[in-house]
């Protein structure tokens, strides 16, 4: 059951992916920009033009170019069956390996980002939902519109102002590591689990220390809509007929707590996935001011540069990623509320 | 005379609106004895499910109990501490509510919250607690509760989750148990069921009851004592028999009155050579099913005849297939097979441009009054809908028109320039009957069009029909679950049971002497509001067992013989027809062949 | 059944809340507006023009009136700089409120185009189901699953970085939203019992579709469009920000944000201040006013 439900998600996640795959390759061709005038300069001499031209595999049909990408003629180019997200136009490497390279940054980021909100989240909303309409929850209402609806780049760079700049107590927004350091011998990716892999507690704290002020940056906007939320629901269990009659038949409040806690978590694991989708892409600007070399941040440069192979990697690798986050998190709440079936 | 268990004085629970305070429970008092039956009745919005949750010191947020007090056992449960009022609430006082699955966890297993309840009040171990709950199943008359303790609130049916509740609301034996609309949704027989077996299950724990309802039948047949709530106060507080028979506050005398009026009569027969306005033969509909090559068998073979100035009911449970009838007739619903004569053309074969010619002569009105008129409307926009799409006329002429159909429903013509949000049942449910009666149609289907009124406006809108009905001389098919309105209003009835009609006769053919087995559980189910023939005093036999089978998968033989008391071999391998005798016809072999 | 609408089902949510909230999000909202309308002409300096005075911090609060004062008594030879002047000597006030005729014109524009495009298919997919419709929602929701900010991207920057091409690839992330929407609110008035009395009146599907059904699903998308238009400023700025959106100099947020971006580490920390403020400000308004539209249609 179980098996079958992830299977049939999966293949649908599929499809969803090669038609996306398809109308990216297709819409970033469509569009009036010259990748070829890009790279060899506008004032290159015809021939030049050509052979880049013929470099980039950009002479060949369309459609040619498609079934290459996609990998039907590995004895071209190995493509998207063969595993390989093509080559980078502008640092001819190997797309996954470039982003093997910035993802775990972006994911690091963000998991932790979201762990921070969650934490906050839970309890201020579901506090502010025991009593509605007391200062306290107007207090926290107001924060979560406010904070749900703010550009996240300037608040990174008043933390940066306010605390490097002013207070002296955040390191400058230079990378994930101080520029003199020498990062650890990368195995996962990601420089907190890296830095304690190789034995280097002092990085690691350095590292955090790096961290604090982005994931701090995106916690606080993340915190809105995720407190708006468990506010919500939490008043929508407590407000529910189950509750109601869970308290007229006498059941202790520690009994009805749950009933109201359980309600109202099942409904918040959609949003939670749609935002971290939605925040896999929305990191990018945190990862600017902050330098620190994320996935959000290759996509900027890969489309600055029309690297077409770049782009059409990262837009995949992140819209798997979320379906994939979707999925795990309609898992979780098909195991909360027995009412969702498979 | 021994103390009563339960004195409510003066209580009061309020709203806060952006108007100011709102008041539906306005100082409340009455007692009740200990073994009592006592009936809370009154008009939707009169404040009866706030006076029962008040009793027991809870208000729907934002709601708040203003005053007043609830001795229980000489203590204002109003003034205890949390913990002491919860201790009582469920181990002496139990209650039950309407809409059963929305009050259970939909996330926890029924035997679960059944014995989260019994553990709340007698401790004990987990295993001890699921004992009780199958224990409680059972006794609330539910099958195989070892199964069922285990399944989720929407697997369960509304009969069955009410059976659940009060399986948790009795698990403690309270002294008392606040039933507060416990049948509302739930079919006649299943109503009936219910009832009887909330009655004796109460007779064994000695409980007595706070029975909380819009319905006179389940007063007349339950209750020792009639309490009347009357915006927020109690108005009148009587025996059952003297309520019925004497009420004494003019809102009691107005919710009364059709039944003291028109009393034991019958509506007159219309005259033996009018006209047949309207026949459906062979009227089949089959709705398919996604990914499926069955079929779900909501109408099979019916037949009906309606004369010029006739109503006939149509009468059956949910899933009996009515309501597809009355919008196979109207074309909302293209029959799959059969005919539809209507003046000599048969509906069935038009096309959807030239069906539209006759929408003005053929007309419904739904059951729900709010959802059936557009809410961004005016009332003169929307009686002025079908004038706009059938009459010539120019724009004061059909506002005239309006304003005389609106009349005619008796409705002020100051609503013309509202909308609908803010007005009551009744009211919309007139406006729906004034833009069907606008074109002056021949025929009308009324589907359901008085069950979500409270009993005034119902039994008003009973009034107006039959008015309607002798003024214009309109034809209608009146379907409803609700016998009693048609006892008032048709003069043919026809029982519908799983897409097929089980007998067809006059009313009062059919209602005083009905023959098929399944018009007989029905209307022995049925609740008539009167005291003197009490269900409680007179146990009937046990009417229907089991399941109603699936319109998908249909018996071979009689579709009722699983459930029959009646049935033989012959039933259930053959398939019955509709044979006709003494001016009615019955579906049933062995009622035609005498044998019962 | 349908549920009675009784006494005791009030209203679940205190009704009365914060409506001075709604009020400030209006004042914001107008302020704007006006601003978008005339904001470039009002300003003491002409938003796309330099002074000499480069990167001048901007005076404290005491200090205004004085200097106020000896402009008009013409011993301060140029109108004084509100909010300072950045690296290359722009007037901050003056482009902080020539600003909305970018940011907002584009918000507006954008969410006008995906509102109109996004209700007319939601209406189409949800009130006629077939396989064309069918496929509309794949495509849709293959749309949807496009990441929002690098899709912007990614449109703004290949079809060139003109203020109309933002304008389409604002609205094209935004369209499948609105389709959603729609379409799932049409689904659930499509079976109302109005819609099936039209049809007993004689109504064409087409009449009832446009006349019963579309108006009634509207609320939700109408209600969307604030907090869209919020979004789409952000966006607008947020893609000035990486430098995928409008070309400088002209006035625009999240540009003179940019701008100020590499000083502020020195603390010069004027030039980003002011705008952010303003987009702050701006897109709070919004959620504001679209919060309480979304508490009036609960409360029906």
């Amino acid at each position: 059951m179980l098996l079958k439900y992830v299977l049939r998600r999966l293949s649908i996640g599929l499809v969803q992916l090669l038609g996306l795959t398809i109308s990216v390759f297709f819409l970033i061709r469509l569009l009036p920009a010259d990748p070829v005038s890009r790279l060899v300069g506008m004032n290159a001499s015809k021939e030049a033009y050509a052979q880049a031209q013929a470099q980039l595999g950009l002479d060949r049909p369309v459609l040619t170019q498609l079934s290459i990408y996609l990998g039907f003629q590995p004895d071209v180019s190995p493509g998207l069956l063969q595993g390989s997200l093509g080559v980078s136009w502008v640092t001819g490497s190997q797309v996954t390996a470039e982003i093997a390279s910035y993802l775990p940054v972006t994911l690091e980021l963000v998991t932790l980002s979201f762990l921070f909100a969650f934490a906050v989240a839970v309890p201020v909303g579901m506090l502010s939902a025991l009593r509605p309409g007391g200062r306290a929850d107007k207090g926290v209402f107001l924060y979560s519109l406010f904070a749900g609806s703010q550009p996240e780049f300037w608040w990174g760079l008043l933390f940066v102002y306010v605390f490097f700049f002013k207070l002296g107590i955040a390191p400058a927004p230079l990378g994930r590591l101080s520029p003199m350091t020498t990062p650890p011998p990368p195995m996962t990716g990601f420089i907190l689990i890296d830095t304690l892999l190789a034995g280097q507690p002092k990085k690691f704290f350095e590292a955090a220390h790096h961290l604090m002020l982005p994931v701090l940056n995106l916690t606080f906007v993340l915190s809105g809509p995720i407190i708006k939320m468990v506010r919500q629901n939490m008043l929508r269990a407590l407000q529910s007929d189950f509750v109601l009659y869970a308290n007229s038949i006498g059941l202790p409040r520690k009994v009805v707590a749950r009933y109201a806690l359980r309600a109202a978590m099942a409904p918040s694991m959609t949003l939670i996935g749609i935002l971290y989708g939605f925040m896999l892409s929305g990191a990018v600007l945190v990862e600017t001011v902050f330098s620190l070399g994320g996935i959000g941040q290759y996509a900027v440069r890969s489309v600055l540069a029309f690297d077409y192979p770049a782009i059409q990697g990262v837009v995949l690798i992140i819209t798997a990623i979320s379906l994939v986050v979707y999925l795990l998190l309609d898992l979780i709440h098909a195991a909360i509320d027995p009412r969702i079936a498979y | 005379m021994a103390e009563p268990i339960l004195k409510v004085r003066n209580l009061a629970v309020g709203y806060p609106t952006p108007a100011g305070m709102l008041q539906p429970v306005k100082g409340v008092s009455f007692d009740i004895d200990a073994r009592e039956v006592v009936g809370l009745v009154g008009d939707a919005g009169s404040g009866k499910s706030t006076t029962a949750l008040a009793l027991l010191g809870l208000a729907r947020a934002p709601g708040k109990i203003m005053g007043g007090s609830v001795k229980f056992d000489g203590r204002n449960l109003l003034t205890l501490p949390d913990e002491d009022i919860r201790a009582i609430r469920g181990r002496d006082i139990g209650i039950i509510v309407q809409n059963p699955r929305a009050a259970l966890n939909p996330m926890l297993k029924v035997g679960r919250q059944i014995g989260n309840a019994y553990a709340a009040h007698n401790g004990g171990s987990a295993s001890d607690a699921r004992a009780q709950a199958i224990e409680m199943l059972r006794m609330v008359g539910i099958n195989d509760p070892e199964r069922r303790v285990d399944t989720f609130a929407h697997e369960l049916s509304g009969g069955m989750a009410q059976r659940a509740l009060i399986a948790m609301a009795l698990s403690s034996r309270p002294r008392l148990l606040i039933a507060d609309e416990p049948t509302s949704g739930l079919d006649v027989t299943i109503q009936a069921q219910f009832l009887d077996q909330m009655w004796q299950t109460v007779q064994m724990t000695g409980s007595a009851i706070l029975l909380v309802t819009q319905e006179l039948g389940v007063i007349a047949n339950y209750c020792d004592r009639v309490l009347v709530l009357h915006e927020g106060r109690i108005v009148e507080d009587a025996p059952v028999r003297q309520f019925f028979a004497a009420p004494r506050h003019p809102y009691s005398q107005d919710v009364l009155r059709l039944y003291r009026e028109k009393g034991s009569d019958y509506p007159a027969q219309v005259a033996s050579g009018a006209p047949v306005l309207m026949q459906a033969k062979g009227l089949t509909k089959n709705f398919p099913i996604r990914h499926s090559s069955k079929v779900v068998h909501a109408v099979d073979q019916v037949a009906l005849t309606i004369r010029k100035g006739e109503a006939v009911g149509l009468v059956g449970e949910s899933g009996s297939g009515k309501t597809t009838v009355g919008r196979c007739l109207v074309r909302l619903v293209d029959p799959t097979d059969g005919t539809i004569l209507f003046g000599g053309t048969d509906l069935s074969r038009l096309s959807n441009a030239a069906m539209r010619g006759y929408r003005s002569r053929v007309q419904i009105v739904f059951q729900d009054p709010f959802d059936s008129v557009n809410p961004r409307w005016t009332i003169a926009q929307i009686l002025d809908e079908p004038l706009r799409l059938h009459s010539t006329d120019d724009a004061a002429a059909r506002r005239k028109r309006a304003a005389e159909v609106l009349a005619l429903v008796n409705l002020p013509e100051a609503l013309l320039d509202r909308k609908p949000k803010g007005l009551g049942a009744g009211a919309l449910q007139r406006i729906n009957i004034a833009r069907a009666l606008i074109l002056r149609p021949d025929f009308m289907v009324l589907d359901e069009p008085t069950s979500v009124l409270a009993p005034r406006a119902r039994n008003a809108l009973i009034a107006l029909l039959a008015r309607l009905q002798a003024e214009l001389g309109i034809s209608f098919l009146f379907i409803s679950h609700d016998l009693t309105t048609v006892r008032f209003l048709c003069q043919r009835v026809a029982v519908m049971y799983l897409g097929q009609i089980v007998e067809e006769g006059s009313v009062e053919q059919v209602f005083s002497a009905p023959q098929h087995p399944y018009s007989r559980a029905l209307l022995s189910a049925h609740l008539f509001p009167d005291p003197t023939h009490r269900r409680v005093d007179h146990p009937e036999a046990a009417a229907l067992q089991g399941e109603i089978p699936s319109p998908i998968d249909l018996p071979k033989g009689c579709y009722l013989a699983s459930r029959c008391g009646f049935a033989n071999d012959a039933c259930r391998s053959t398939p019955q027809v509709l044979t006709q005798q003494d001016g009615r016809a019955v579906r049933c072999h062995r009622v035609v062949a005498g044998e019962i | 059944m349908s549920a009675l609408p009784d006494i005791d089902a009030l209203p679940a949510l205190p009704p009365k809340r914060a409506d001075w909230l709604f009020r400030i999000g209006l004042v914001i909202v107008i302020t704007v507006t006006i601003l978008a309308a005339i904001g470039p002409y009002i300003g003491p300096y002409d938003p796309m023009l330099t002074t000499v005075r480069v990167a001048q911090p901007p005076p404290s609060l005491v200090e205004i009136p004085g200097l106020l004062t000896s402009w008009f008594a013409g011993t301060l030879p140029y109108p004084p700089h509100f909010m300072g002047t950045d690296v290359s000597g722009y007037d901050i006030f003056s482009r902080v409120i020539a600003a909305p005729r970018t940011d907002l014109v584009i918000a507006l524009t954008a969410n006008f185009l995906s509102l109109a495009v996004g209700v007319f298919l939601g209406l189409i997919a949800g009130y006629f189901r077939n396989v064309a419709t069918e496929l509309l929602m794949r495509v849709s929701d293959v749309m949807q699953s496009f990441p929002v900010f690098i899709s912007a991207m990614v449109l703004v920057t290949l079809a060139g970085r003109s203020t109309s091409n933002i304008v389409i690839a604002l609205a094209f992330v935004y369209i499948p939203i609105y389709i959603r929407l729609t379409r799932a609110e049409v689904l659930s008035q499509k079976s109302r019992g109005f819609v099936e009395a039209a049809r007993a009146m004689g109504n064409s599907e087409i009449a009832i579709a446009l006349r019963h059904v579309l108006p009634n699903s509207l609320t939700p998308a109408l209600i969307q469009s604030s907090v869209t238009i919020g979004f789409a400023i952000l966006l607008t700025a947020g893609l000035s920000f990486v430098g995928a959106g409008v070309r400088p100099p002209t006035p625009e947020w999240g540009l003179m944000i940019s701008t100020g971006a590499n000083t502020i580490i020195l603390g010069e920390w004027w030039p980003s201040v002011f705008p952010g403020i303003a987009i702050s400000l701006t897109v709070f308004g919004f959620a504001v006013l679209g919060n309480a539209l979304e508490r009036r249609y609960e409360d029906g």
